[in-house]
Parts: structure tokens; C-alpha cells; sequence
């Protein structure tokens, strides 16, 4: 069997700060591999252990961060790594990132399995899954809280608005993988030690064939919904009596009570 | 310009007609549920409707990419749900069309959209220009709700081929009281409610309230204290008012709850970040300050 995992550097978006024109300070805000991803990569190691298979993760992205998240894939369990040089990878269009992954998958397979995170950690559109299974013509588990690999197919659950879907199929499959499938595994440090020798094959969309498309992005800012933002102290029994009375109060005005 | 649009329910037809309107586009809707095609037909000139075997991906993808032959449109629109991300990937991929998701605006400039999104969990908008064909995955609450048009679209039923490849059950969700995404107030326990026994609080607060009651995502996906949560990765909710209890208001968290019309935050740590998003915001226990909303709420009743 073989597994390809692909895996995104992004941004820890709860510690992402601002200045004080609203400009994000992307660069000081720390940034690793998604927690969806993480969680995809620990489903394909726990499938290898399982029924024997060969697992391959690739990221798109020209920096030695990028290449980090390969050694922290290889450190869980990976065999192999794919890091497609290019710059600003922040920049390209969904279609160019889906092309990419679509050709690893083609050019290095073939593959059983296709397995990403359900969403990436900063900007998370949870399009690519989709996206790929329709440009490579085969089945779709989306959004799988729980997975089971077996050795002709798989079984996969997901929780959506209206309840929860069971869904199963013959391989090969893409599968997106959400941060409540797994508790993903902290290697060792012989792990972490070994993982610095396995060598990274790397390729450019111009090697894989793909058109590179960027999207127009003229700015990013910060949001913030205009609220009231009226606090109110309530530490001891009479603040709480007080601050309650003018909370009920407040939304009897606001007419939602 | 045309508009196909696919919602999962009658809120999204609305919001996603009021879409259509922004931009003066013709428009033509895709429906999955039978129940919706009424609604459909009275938002839309035309509907095209196919029954799935529960939702199958690749029977979703054979019907996207009829309606899309027969619509034909410079723009497809659908929902941040889970479903909507799963068809607008699908409309992308098919009509090769520019994806855009969490949109919060669109303008028409020519032939261009100008298109808002939010990133980074919502902390940030990030400002686009857009060519057509694009598809855009529109954030709840983005898009006023149209009102009916007054006469009836035309119906069509599309025939869904049969999806070998990939097989799917349905288990609907098990009705907890009232259902958080389409209550009018929604309470949301966070981690600061420590056990299970006092969500019962949580519970009866929502009933006093005639609303639902959910939680954040630890205490769904980690501790298993309910089925669903609220947030990017579970459920996108727009109530008259939400009442965060014991809730830090992460971003993830915040993003799903952005359509409340009044916020309120309970929390004793002055620095929560959700004070910065909350109208109002009481700084102190929640194991003091609910027992006396909760008597004060019930005085009221009396
Ligand atoms: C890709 C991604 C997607 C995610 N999706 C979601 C999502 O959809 N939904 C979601 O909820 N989370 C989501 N998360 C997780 C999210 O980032 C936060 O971890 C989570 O929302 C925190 O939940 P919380 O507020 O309950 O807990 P905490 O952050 O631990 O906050 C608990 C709060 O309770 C307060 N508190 C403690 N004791 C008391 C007391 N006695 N009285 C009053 N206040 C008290 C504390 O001051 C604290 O502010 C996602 C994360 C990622 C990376
Ligand atoms: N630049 C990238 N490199 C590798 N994998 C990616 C990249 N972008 C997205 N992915 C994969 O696609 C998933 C969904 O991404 P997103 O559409 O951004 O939510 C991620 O969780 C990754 O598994």
C-alpha cells in the first residue's frame, strides 16, 4: 500500500498580533504544521504500523521551514518527502495548489491513499480535498473524525450539520482528516534524531508540469466586528446582584430577551 | 452575470439569494433536499434539485456539474458549511473557476469582483480581486436575506447516476432540545464549566432563555460531553444572542459565532480575548454569576 500525506506550514492564528494600523505581524507570529495535518500524517503512520505500506508527505513551499515540516513528518514515521520549491506560496491560487498535489500524486504514484487536513490552520477553506478528487476522478471521504485502513478499502466517519455520515470505498480515495481524528504522536528523540538524515527529494511546479497561478491579494487587515464592549466587575456578591440586573436589562433594551 | 448557488438549508437560499441581488445576477439554485425546493422555487427562477443517496461526494459531483451545464454561470456560491466547502470545491474543480471561502463581501467592478474574506482564524480580512468564472464560499450572517420574489421558479429534477465507488450511511443528528443552529439564543459552555453535571446549568439557562445549548470544542471533541460544537470546525450559528460561559473566545470559536446579534461573555479573567468581541461582558466566577442570572431570569417568569 502506499499513502501520500500532504502537509501545509501555517500560521498559529490565536498568537498572530497587529500594529498599530491593523497590519498583521505575520512574520513574528510562530508558525508549524496544521493540526488537521499533523493529525493526517499520524493516520497514514498508524496505517503503515498496521497493514505494512510506504508513506509519503509533500509540502509546497520554498523556505527551511517548509523543509522543517517534512523532518517533523519523517520524526512521526514517514518514509519519504516532497518539498515543491516556490516562492510566496501563500499567494497561490487553490486550483495551482490542488494541480500540484494532483501531479505528485500522478508523477511519484500510484497511490492508495490521499490524505490531508480537513482544513489548513490559518486560512482553512477545506476546498483542496474536494478539489482534488474531482480533478483526479476518484472518491471522496470529506471531513473523517474516524478512520479505518483496511487492506482493500476504507470506512470513514464524519460529523457534519445534520448528523453524522459513514462513508466507504474501494481504493484509491482522498480523505480529509479533521484535528479530532487522533491524538497525533510526540516522537522521540532518537526519532527526531533519525529524521534529519532522511534526504528530501525536491521538485518545481515547472519539473511537475503545473501553470503557477497567484491570487490578487491587495491587502490584509485586521477584523474586528464593531461591539459595545461594555464590561462589567463582578468579583463579590453585590457586584454580581448589580451586574446581572443591568445585563437583563441591557437585552430587554436590545429586545433578544 | 449568472449565479448557481447550492444551500443546505432555507437560510443559506436567503442569504445566498441576497447575494445574487447585491450583484443584479440571474439566478439559478441547486438543492440536495427535497424539503427545500419549495423554498427554493420561491427564491429562484430556477431550481434544480436531485436527491442523493444520503451525500454521496461523487453523486454530488455528476449533478454539480450538470446544473452547471444547464446554468452556465460567471459565479457559484455556497455556504462555509461542511457541505458547501465540499460542493464549492467541487464547482472549482469542474467549471475551473477561482475558489475564494469565508467571504464576508463582494463587489461587481466591471468584469472583476472585489471579494472580502476572512483568514487566520477570522482575526484578519484579506481584500481580493477576482476574474469570473469564481466560486465563492460565503461566511454566515455575510449576506442580508432576501425576502420571496412573489411568483414561483421552475422546478427541475435532475437524475443523480448511481455512485459506485463509494458508499454512504446517514445517521441524523439526535435532536438535543433545540437545535443550536437554528435557535434564536444560544449558550455555549467553554472549558471553564469543569464538569459534566454542571452543564445542567448551562441547560437550564438556554430553557429559561427559550434557546439552545452547545459547547466549544474541547468539550466535544476532547472530554465527549456533546455530539456537536460551535466554531469553523463545527457549527456556524447566528442567533439574536449568544452567551459564552467559561469560553476564551479563541478565533476558531469566534468565527462560528460572528452572526450573533449580541454577544455575551462571562468569564473571569478580565484579559479573555472574547471581551474584545463580547457587547457585554460580565468579569467574574461563572459558578457565582449564573445561579443568580438563572434566579433572576426565573423571578421574571414568576
Ligand atoms: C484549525 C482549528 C479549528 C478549531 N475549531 C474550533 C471550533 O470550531 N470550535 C471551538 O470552540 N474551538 C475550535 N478550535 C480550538 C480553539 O482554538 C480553542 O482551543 C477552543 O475554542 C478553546 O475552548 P474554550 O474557550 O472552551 O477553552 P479555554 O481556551 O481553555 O478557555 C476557558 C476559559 O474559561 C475561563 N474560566 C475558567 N474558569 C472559570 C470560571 N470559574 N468562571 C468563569 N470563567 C472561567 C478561563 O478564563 C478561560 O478564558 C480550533 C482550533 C484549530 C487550530
Ligand atoms: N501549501 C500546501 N502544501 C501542502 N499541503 C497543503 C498546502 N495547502 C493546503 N494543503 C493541504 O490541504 C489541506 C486543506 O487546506 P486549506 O484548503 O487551506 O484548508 C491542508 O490541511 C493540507 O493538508
Amino acid at each position: 500500500m502506499r499513502i501520500l500525506v500532504a502537509a501545509k506550514l501555517s500560521l498559529d492564528a490565536g498568537q498572530l498580533k497587529f500594529d498599530s494600523s491593523g497590519h498583521p505581524l505575520i512574520d513574528a507570529c510562530p508558525r508549524r504544521m496544521g493540526d488537521a495535518d499533523k493529525c493526517a500524517v499520524e493516520e497514514a503512520v498508524r496505517a503503515k504500523e498496521k497493514l505494512g505500506a510506504e508513506t509519503v508527505v509533500v509540502t509546497i513551499g520554498g523556505s527551511a521551514e517548509h523543509a522543517r515540516i517534512i523532518r517533523d513528518a519523517y520524526a512521526m514515521g514517514i518514509d519519504k518527502g516532497y518539498i515543491v520549491r516556490i516562492n510566496e506560496p501563500e499567494t497561490l491560487s487553490l486550483p495551482t495548489v490542488a494541480r500540484i498535489i494532483a501531479e505528485i500524486y500522478r508523477r511519484t504514484g500510484p497511490y492508495d491513499l490521499v490524505f490531508l487536513g480537513v482544513g489548513s490552520n490559518d486560512t482553512h477553506s477545506s476546498m483542496l480535498a474536494p478539489m482534488l478528487s474531482s480533478m483526479l476522478d476518484i472518491p471522496l471521504l470529506p471531513s473523517i473524525d474516524k478512520l479505518d485502513v483496511k487492506n482493500d478499502g476504507v470506512e470513514g466517519i464524519a460529523t457534519m450539520e445534520d448528523g453524522s455520515y459513514t462513508f466507504r470505498a474501494r481504493f484509491p480515495a482522498v480523505i480529509s482528516i479533521t484535528s479530532e481524528a487522533n491524538e497525533p504522536r510526540i516522537p522521540t528523540l532518537r526519532a527526531i534524531l533519525k529524521s534529519k538524515r532522511i534526504p528530501i527529494q525536491e521538485v518545481s511546479p515547472e519539473d511537475l508540469g503545473v501553470n503557477v497561478e497567484r491570487i490578487r491579494l491587495e491587502n490584509v487587515e485586521r477584523f474586528i466586528l464593531p461591539r459595545r464592549r461594555i464590561l462589567m466587575e463582578a468579583g463579590d456578591q453585590s457586584q454580581i446582584e448589580e451586574a446581572v440586573g443591568k445585563l437583563l436589562e441591557a437585552l430587554r433594551s436590545e429586545g433578544v430577551i | 452575470m449568472r449565479i448557481l448557488v447550492y444551500a443546505d438549508n432555507a437560510s443559506w437560499l436567503k442569504q445566498l439569494r441576497g447575494l445574487a441581488d447585491k450583484l443584479e445576477a440571474e439566478a439559478c439554485a441547486l438543492v440536495f433536499d427535497g424539503n427545500l425546493v419549495e423554498e427554493a422555487s420561491r427564491l429562484f427562477s430556477r431550481v434544480y434539485y436531485s436527491s442523493l443517496q444520503a451525500f454521496n461526494p461523487l453523486q454530488a459531483a455528476h449533478v454539480a456539474a450538470k446544473a452547471l451545464e444547464k446554468c452556465n454561470p460567471d459565479i457559484m456560491a455556497a455556504p462555509c458549511t461542511n457541505k458547501g466547502r465540499i460542493v464549492a470545491g467541487l464547482f472549482s474543480a469542474l467549471s475551473g473557476g477561482l475558489p475564494v471561502s469565508d467571504v464576508i463581501s463582494v463587489e461587481a467592478e466591471g468584469e472583476e469582483l472585489r471579494v472580502k474574506r476572512l483568514v487566520f482564524g477570522g482575526t484578519a480580512s484579506a481584500s481580493l480581486r477576482v476574474n469570473v468564472p469564481a466560486v465563492l464560499c460565503v461566511s454566515p450572517g455575510a449576506m442580508p436575506e432576501a425576502t420571496y420574489r412573489g411568483s414561483i421558479g421552475v422546478v427541475e429534477e435532475l437524475r443523480a447516476e448511481s455512485a459506485g465507488g463509494i458508499e454512504v450511511e446517514f445517521k441524523a443528528r439526535e435532536a438535543v432540545g433545540v437545535e443550536p443552529d437554528k435557535a434564536d439564543v444560544v449558550v455555549v459552555a467553554g472549558r471553564g464549566v469543569k464538569r459534566r453535571e454542571d452543564l445542567s446549568m448551562i441547560r437550564e439557562l438556554a430553557e429559561l432563555l427559550g434557546g439552545a445549548w452547545s459547547v466549544t470544542r474541547p468539550l466535544a471533541a476532547d472530554y465527549g460531553w456533546s455530539d456537536t460544537w460551535i466554531g469553523i470546525s463545527g457549527l456556524s450559528i447566528a442567533p439574536r444572542l449568544y452567551i459564552g460561559v467559561g469560553v476564551s473566545g479563541q478565533p476558531h470559536h469566534m468565527m462560528g459565532v460572528r452572526g450573533a446579534k449580541i454577544i455575551v461573555a462571562v468569564n473571569k479573567d478580565p484579559n479573555a480575548p472574547i471581551f474584545n468581541e463580547a457587547d457585554y461582558g460580565i468579569i467574574g466566577d461563572l459558578y457565582k454569576v449564573l445561579p443568580v442570572l438563572i434566579r433572576r431570569l426565573k423571578e421574571r417568569g414568576a
